[in-house]
């Protein structure tokens, strides 16, 4: 449902911020309730499943030394003799304080796990965000402008054959190669013990890195493929070729970055889908981010931990939307939410 | 000139039709242009052989794909064994097979049944509006804000492994978008004026919604069941390879994938996971160019 703002339809520039304001205000208004609802359900699963957080905090060795008064006690301390709805307000202010409380396994409380983990995965995701960029908008753009030709037919089925191998299937055969026939990049990990400084550990990224790239780049190409068609069957091109411009300028100057838009708004949206499309690579690859944690505590049964990173990875997802939106609108001025 | 050659094609079809030379088209127009897409029939085909021989699997092969032979242990490739064995002796080959069924049963199954909540209930709450849409939509975003994955493995972990608790958990995870997608076709069909002439005869809402304004909107469904069909493929192989789907005593493709974890059979057992991982790819792919076909033959916005 795209509306054309009043602003926009009377030209009234002394309106836009306000509308953008309004615009914003409007669309925390939907967010906001979302993560609640979101919140309360995951809390809703973590109370559903086994256990509680006492009777992970005792040792089970000891456990039978703990009287019930003491354990009456403890469940006390932590509030969990309460009602449901003061437990989940608790819950909810705790975890707004960064509070996830605290992991199954070794007890180790999980904002601690995760702020470990992060870098990792961040650091696997921009590397592919940046070469599925870099490839995505370069075959796409080629892929364009040689419509119909070979090449473009050819890049066409590539982009296919890409999204249908199983990312892991890939990775694999890619270690086989590389790594073990080869022996030119390590077979996975991160961090080496004795050399910790970023570069040392930069071969062990490339495999996953460009792995993972592969698999998103398809994506991003089709897509560019797609807006510099668009971009490239505007007026101003033709306006740009009758100056006699140089064909080179008129479609990287003139075309591409007209057709840039839309390419860096889809990217924008990736970033959050990147922590999901990322979870088995780092499994194939051993590599230590927040995506092998989260399936090695849904193997685990580390409910804490897997409703942690399951919310933590909705509100990524919700705020990248939030700010994809507000950029759309931004750029675009027939864009208002309706 | 242009058109001086144009007039005479015309005239030449013309004059074909009226000595009745032109055959009478059967079949409806979208499927005679995808039978004219060389990758979508390549990818029928490709797609029929795979499922054919799964379904006929006990008459291509003799071998049980459980039966365990410890003789016979990590054999390599033979006349005997197609494609060798594993670790327990079971016949790659009839695993491969017998492992299609389960792999297309999630895959097709949950799409299949994603797409009837999805486009039921898109189809009935696009048209009629009002808070039932309101509710439907908010509910449908509450799944769709989670990453596809990490819903999934999420789901997992409080449902616990089976064939069947996996079709559910795929069920949850894909009918939001059928359901958006049917819902947005339903909020532009429902204003056309057919609708209003059905209206004012009097035609019953549901009949309406269901009978005169869905099919309108089958082609784009059509086409995303198929490419959510790839997509749940692939995750039941991504889920049974991370030891997460399917449990590992029923064979699926991602369940004979599963032993390429370990490093040794990766390097040295090539027909252990090779064979399945190209299968895999090459039924994904043929969905997928089934899909893209479809979608071109169906959606006339899309000649690029």
């Amino acid at each position: 449902m795209v509306r054309a703002s009043r602003a926009a339809l009377i030209g009234e520039p002394a309106e836009g911020h306000f509308f953008m304001l309004t615009f914003i205000l409007r669309r925390l208004f939907i967010t906001v309730p979302m993560l609640l609802v979101i919140s309360f359900l995951v809390y809703l699963g973590l109370e559903l499943t086994p256990g509680d957080a006492v009777s992970h905090m005792i040792d089970p060795e000891a456990a039978s030394r703990v009287s019930s008064e003491q354990y009456e006690q403890m469940r006390e301390a932590l509030g969990l003799n309460k009602n449901f709805v003061q437990r989940y307000a608790i819950w909810v202010s705790n975890v707004v304080q960064g509070n996830f409380g605290h992991s199954l396994s070794g007890g180790v409380p999980i904002s601690t796990i995760v702020l470990d983990r992060l870098p990792a995965t961040l650091e696997l995701s921009l590397f592919a965000l940046i070469f599925s960029t870099l490839f995505g908008c370069v075959l796409g753009t080629i892929s364009a402008l040689r419509r119909g030709s070979p090449t473009d037919s050819a890049l066409t089925i590539l982009g296919m054959i890409g999204v249908s191998i199983p990312e892991f299937f890939f990775g694999l055969v890619s270690i086989l190669i590389f790594a073990l026939h080869f022996d030119l990049l390590p077979v996975g990990g991160r961090l080496i013990p004795e050399y910790d400084s970023y570069f040392d550990h930069l071969p062990n990224i490339i495999l996953p890195g460009l792995v993972l790239s592969m698999m998103m780049t398809a994506g991003v190409m089709r897509y560019s493929r797609s807006a510099m068609l668009d971009s490239l069957s505007r007026e101003f091109i033709r306006t740009a070729r009758s100056k006699g411009l140089p064909e080179w300028r008129i479609n990287i100057i003139h075309g591409f970055r007209v057709a840039l838009t839309p390419v860096v708004i889809l990217i924008g949206f990736r970033l959050p889908t990147l922590i999901g499309g990322s979870v088995i690579i780092e499994e194939v690859f051993q590599w230590p981010g927040i995506g092998s944690e989260f399936i090695s505590a849904v193997r685990g049964a580390d409910y804490p931990l897997v409703m942690s990173i399951a919310l933590l990875s909705v509100f990524a997802m919700l705020m990248a939307s939030l700010i994809v939106d507000v950029l759309t609108a931004l750029i675009d001025p027939r864009v208002r939410l309706a | 000139m242009a058109n001086a050659s144009l007039n005479h094609e015309f005239d030449r079809i013309l004059a074909r039709e009226e000595a009745g030379l032109n055959r009478p088209q059967k079949g409806s127009r979208a499927f005679r242009k995808l039978m004219g897409n060389p990758l979508a029939v390549a990818g029928l085909v490709i797609f029929m052989i795979i499922l054919l021989s799964s379904i006929f699997a006990p008459i291509l092969t003799a071998h049980d794909p459980l039966k365990i032979n410890l003789r016979e242990m990590l054999q390599e490739p033979s006349a005997e064994h197609w494609f060798g064995t594993d670790r327990t002796g079971r016949d790659v080959f009839a695993r491969i097979l017998y492992g299609g069924r389960v792999s297309i049963l999630v895959g097709l199954g949950s799409s299949l049944i994603a797409a009837v909540i999805g486009v039921g209930l898109g189809a009935y709450t696009g048209y009629v509006g009002g808070w039932v849409d309101t509710v439907a939509l908010r509910i449908s975003e509450i799944f769709m804000a989670f990453p596809q994955i990490i819903l999934v493995l999420l789901l997992v972990s409080i449902a616990g492994q089976s064939l069947l608790n996996l079709i559910i958990i795929f069920v949850l995870s894909g009918w939001g978008s059928m359901y958006r997608m049917t819902r947005a076709r339903m909020l532009s069909l429902r204003e056309e004026e057919f609708v209003q002439a059905l209206q004012s005869f009097g035609v019953p809402t549901l009949k309406i919604c269901y009978k005169h304004i869905l099919p309108n909107a089958l082609g784009p469904i059509m086409v995303n069941i198929t490419l959510t069909t790839a997509m749940f493929i692939l995750a039941e192989a991504g889920l049974s390879f991370l030891g997460l789907g399917v449990p590992l005593s029923i064979p699926t493709w991602g369940n004979i994938l599963n032993v390429a974890k370990d490093i040794r059979v990766l390097e040295n057992n090539w027909w252990m996971w090779l064979p399945v991982g190209m299968v895999i790819s090459f039924f994904v792919l043929s969905v997928n160019f089934i899909g893209d076909g479809m979608r071109d033959s169906t959606d006339p916005t899309l000649q690029g």
